[in-house]
């Protein structure tokens, strides 16, 4: 039989613990990476250009009827698969980069990374 | 020089007959386009540039052509399963009417024109005819089927299209400039 106080000293002490063994490690790395939601709707990347911080997360989400993609510029780097109606796909961002829609090129839109 | 003369006439003869049509259907008096056959006319619109990829994909060599063609291909036809989605659950059967006849028998002179040619003569007459037809397609979506639309979903839809129609444009317009400096 746990007493209410015996309870409550366990969930201090055991994340305590749990911190100590694990060297405190939301404190030692950089803040924590974000999410940006880019919307494929009505043939248009929005937002076009895009400032994220290094490893951040960007989701493109196709909004419209019609397929599209979003390939890296030049062509030679990165390219996402045909994206349907309704769905998304996300990149982890490293480097700055222009990229277009294969399918439809007067699609265009930009990510810098900062 | 004298080819792009005549491809202008054809464009703007195109255009005309889509005028034409307005007019005529417009002095009609409103509303003179039911929903059943707005969605009949921009069922068949689509259908139309659906057979042209089918013949460039027939007939052309060219990388560009060929993926500009399966995109019309494509899009078009995600723009048919949208509309016939939508009509069955508006129990709206799509009608034949004047404007989807015209565009038809439009298309039928265009196909035996296509048909005729070959090699790069070919390429440039398909992609000269997608800058003629969406320039057309979109001031008929824009300035006859938008207007005539009583359903709100209906209009929502083709406004939605427009966009589409012009990315098609402005890309068919990119491939004909790259063509001519060939
Ligand atoms: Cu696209």
């Amino acid at each position: 039989m746990m007493t209410p106080m015996l309870v409550a000293m366990h969930r201090v002490l055991f994340p305590c613990a749990l911190l100590l063994l694990t060297g405190f490690p939301t404190l030692q790395e950089r803040p924590a990476t974000k999410t940006h939601r880019l919307e494929i709707v009505r043939m248009k990347f929005s937002p076009s250009n895009l400032s994220v911080q290094p490893g951040d997360t960007v989701v493109f989400i196709n909004l419209d009827m019609v397929t599209h993609d979003v390939t890296e510029a030049s062509g030679k780097t990165w390219k996402s698969p045909p994206l349907a109606a309704k769905s998304s796909w996300k990149k982890v961002m490293k480097t700055s980069a222009s990229y277009y829609c294969s399918f439809h090129p007067v699609m265009k839109g930009t990510i810098t990374v900062k | 020089m004298k080819r792009f003369e005549k491809i202008t006439i054809k464009a703007m003869a195109l255009l005309l007959s889509v005028f034409a049509l307005e007019s005529t259907v417009l002095a009609q008096g409103n509303p003179t386009l039911s929903d059943a056959e707005v969605a009949s006319a921009a069922v068949t619109a689509n259908q139309i540039d659906i057979d042209f990829a089918a013949i460039a994909k027939e007939k052309s060599k060219d990388t560009q052509i060929l993926e500009f063609a399966r995109t019309m291909a494509n899009d078009h036809q995600a723009v048919i399963d949208q509309a016939v989605a939508l009509t069955e659950k508006l129990s709206v059967t799509p009608k034949d009417n004047a404007v989807s006849k015209q565009l038809k028998a439009d298309a039928e002179k265009t196909k035996a024109q296509l048909r005729a040619k070959s090699g790069k003569a070919f390429d440039k007459a398909y992609i000269d005819n997608e800058v003629a037809y969406h320039t057309a397609v979109i001031s008929a979506v824009k300035d006859l089927l938008i207007p005539e639309t009583e359903n709100a979903e209906l209009k929502d839809l083709l406004t939605s299209v427009v966009p589409a129609l012009e990315a098609h444009l402005e890309h068919a317009k990119m491939i004909q400039q790259k063509m001519s400096k060939k």
